[in-house]
């Protein structure tokens, strides 16, 4: 279970490249969600809604300057290293050692996670089956495509049996048939089978949102803007289609703008 | 700990499976010291078969008989200088001094006049010169005997001449004679173990950064101190394989030595070696940690590559320090790294014993510097994974 609360993030920016004094540029203003166990909640937004920067934020990569993260419980912000080893994390950046093999990739994050060794290869052993990637194992990463990359990363981040998972955009450049091995992969995962693991990921892609979450969450210009399933945010914004929807709910502030200059 | 182990393994296999990187390394900085022992042995020899061949070029000698007597009864052999000896010196093909004499030598002698030999030479010209003072010295000792075999038809005892007799001693051993040749290697050494340590040091940093693979990293419940301080292990490692590798490949490569000369003013041996390393382990540390340090605040590898450049230049720089100060070793010199490192070696050469201090202070001057730089690292590493 992931629960935030009013996030607030902002960075310093040179004003230009020759002065030293800055300026602050929210990234994230005010962003809250609660992700059950069992569930695969979406953040879906626009790009720079603030999407990656909260992502960040849960997997303590960043600090925020206001607002409270907990994951099960554990105040990530008080004991960032707890929270971690019950998260694994899928990030924006994939990126593997070319020197390694796939299997001594996942098996370096396992000891870092605190498992022995040997453990470790079991492990590996058994998210190589549910996977599919058996075959990929023992290779050297260097050549490998988008959707053997992304499946390691996957076993990397599951390699210490999380019970909450977060995946930044997930399926960008994977080619369909690796979304829908993805797709199958994540539904498992919070299936009662699978562990019923909690899972939070973003997303820009309407289709896939609606075909995976159970729960939404709209971020726009750093803020919740709404939430809810698929269902209930059609009706909120009035619109049969999801992405009539999520257009009304996303760009108020623009549709606002727009119709009062016409 | 257990965090900082984990990481100091896998990097130490990354490097190590950088095949490429890892022989070139090897090539260019560990054979270099030797080649240039090798090189600088087949130069003292051709040195010294230059001098046993005990040969004079000169141009006009017919014309002053007692002169050639005199030179021939050195143990000179006398060679005809070529027509175009000038322009021949100029472009460094000729490799002798020539002795001019005038053609009107008997004739200016005879009108009591000192009749002007001429010692042609190019000082741009090394081999040449090196021979000029051997000519001088042999035209010195003719003047000599003629001055004094004048004197003596006149009933001067030669003895009156010398008003004092000067003897030459020279104090330096035959070792420190030697480290005027061998001064240049612990110069390739302490490079060897500078580019060593560079690919390894901005693997582990920018490199990681510029792959994506650091922000996935900082997702796992380690302290970044841990993080920093495998990765510094595993290129320190590297770096002090590497000066392992370079200070051992002169053992060998004295066999190669041709100059017996040489042969015997540079001797190399374990207890050297051993020195070598004593002082070299605490600044391949230092180093490892000063160029991850430069290469953290950088965005890619080109740009961290550029910037540890100025790294590498000062520590070529800095024994230059030493090289140019003519009156010798500071105490200063042992708080400066580099400079501390390269005068240390120097005196191993010279087969001067170290104290503890020689070697403890640079050493501690090592330790805070990658303490320093290590502490920085740590903490930069967490913005250089997202920005």
């Amino acid at each position: 279970m992931i629960r935030v609360e009013h996030l607030h993030k902002s960075f310093s920016m040179p004003r230009s490249w020759r002065s030293r004094d800055t300026r602050a540029v929210v990234a994230v203003d005010d962003v809250s969600f609660h992700a059950r166990n069992g569930q695969i909640t979406g953040l879906l937004g626009p790009n720079g809604a603030g999407k990656t920067t909260t992502l960040r934020m849960v997997a303590g990569l960043m600090t925020p300057e206001r607002g409270e993260i907990r994951v099960d419980e554990v105040d990530a912000r008080r004991e960032p290293r707890r929270a971690l080893a019950r998260l694994g994390v899928l990030s924006d950046a994939r990126g593997l050692y070319p020197r390694l093999s796939a299997r001594e990739n996942i098996v370096y994050y396992a000891v870092l996670q605190g498992m022995a060794r040997e453990q470790a290869h079991e492990r590996v052993d058994a998210l190589a089956q549910a996977l599919d990637m058996r075959g990929l194992l023992e290779r050297r990463t260097d050549g490998f495509s988008q959707g053997e990359r992304m499946k390691t990363a996957l076993a990397r981040a599951l390699v210490h049996d999380p019970a909450n998972l977060i995946l930044d955009e997930p399926t960008n450049g994977l080619d369909v048939l690796s979304t829908r091995a993805l797709r199958e992969t994540l539904l498992h995962l919070c299936s009662p089978q699978g562990g019923a693991k909690c899972i939070v990921m973003s997303s820009h892609v309407m289709q896939e949102v609606e075909k995976l979450c159970d729960e939404v969450v709209i971020v726009s210009h750093g803020r919740t803007v709404a939430h809810g399933t698929v269902a209930q945010l059609c009706e909120r914004g009035g619109e049969p289609d999801f992405e009539e929807a999520f257009v009304k709910l996303a760009f108020a502030q623009e549709l606002a703008a727009q119709g009062a200059a016409a | 700990m257990k965090g900082a182990l984990a990481v100091f393994a896998k990097e130490l296999i990354d490097a190590l499976r950088d095949r490429r990187t890892l022989l070139t390394v090897l090539l260019s900085s560990v054979l270099m010291g030797p080649l240039v022992l090798v090189l600088l042995s087949g130069l003292i020899a051709s040195l010294e078969t230059r001098a046993e061949r005990r040969v004079m070029v000169a141009s006009g000698l017919e014309h002053a008989p007692d002169l050639r007597n005199y030179i021939e009864r050195q143990g000179y052999t006398l060679e005809e200088a070529p027509a175009d000896y000038e322009a021949l010196l100029r472009a460094s093909r000729l490799g002798e001094p020539v002795v001019v004499v005038p053609d009107d030598f008997a004739a200016q002698r005879d009108r009591g006049d000192a009749p002007r030999i001429t010692v042609v030479s190019d000082s741009s010209n090394r081999q040449a010169e090196a021979g000029t003072s051997r000519v001088l010295r042999v035209l010195d000792g003719y003047n000599r005997e003629r001055g004094a075999l004048t004197l003596a038809l006149r009933g001067v005892p030669p003895a009156l001449l010398a008003g004092v007799d000067v003897q030459e001693v020279d104090l330096a051993s035959v070792r420190s004679r030697a480290t005027q040749f061998t001064s240049m290697l612990p110069f390739f050494v302490l490079m060897a173990v500078l580019y060593g340590a560079l690919h390894a040091a901005l693997d582990t940093t920018t490199g990681e950064r510029e792959r994506g693979s650091l922000e996935p990293l900082l997702t796992n419940p380690v302290a970044p101190t841990a993080l920093v301080l495998g990765k510094w292990g595993a290129v320190a490692a590297v770096a002090m394989l590497i000066a392992l590798l370079s200070v051992c490949s002169f053992l060998p490569a004295q066999m190669l030595i041709q100059s017996e000369t040489l042969r015997s003013m540079f001797t190399f041996g374990a207890r050297e070696a051993l020195a070598f390393l004593a002082v070299l382990l605490p600044l391949a540390a230092a180093l490892s940690a000063l160029l991850m340090a430069v290469a953290i605040r950088c965005k890619t590898f080109k740009e961290a590559q550029a910037n540890n450049t100025v790294v590498i230049l000062a520590v070529s720089l800095l024994p230059l320090v030493a090289l140019f100060n003519q009156s010798g070793d500071k105490p200063w010199f042992m708080w400066v790294p580099a400079l501390a490192q390269y005068t240390l070696m120097n005196r191993v050469l010279r087969a001067e014993t170290l104290s503890a201090m020689d070697v403890g202070v640079p050493a501690l001057v090592s330790v805070l510097l990658a303490v320093a730089c290590l502490a920085f690292v740590a903490q930069r590493l967490r913005g250089a994974a997202v920005r």
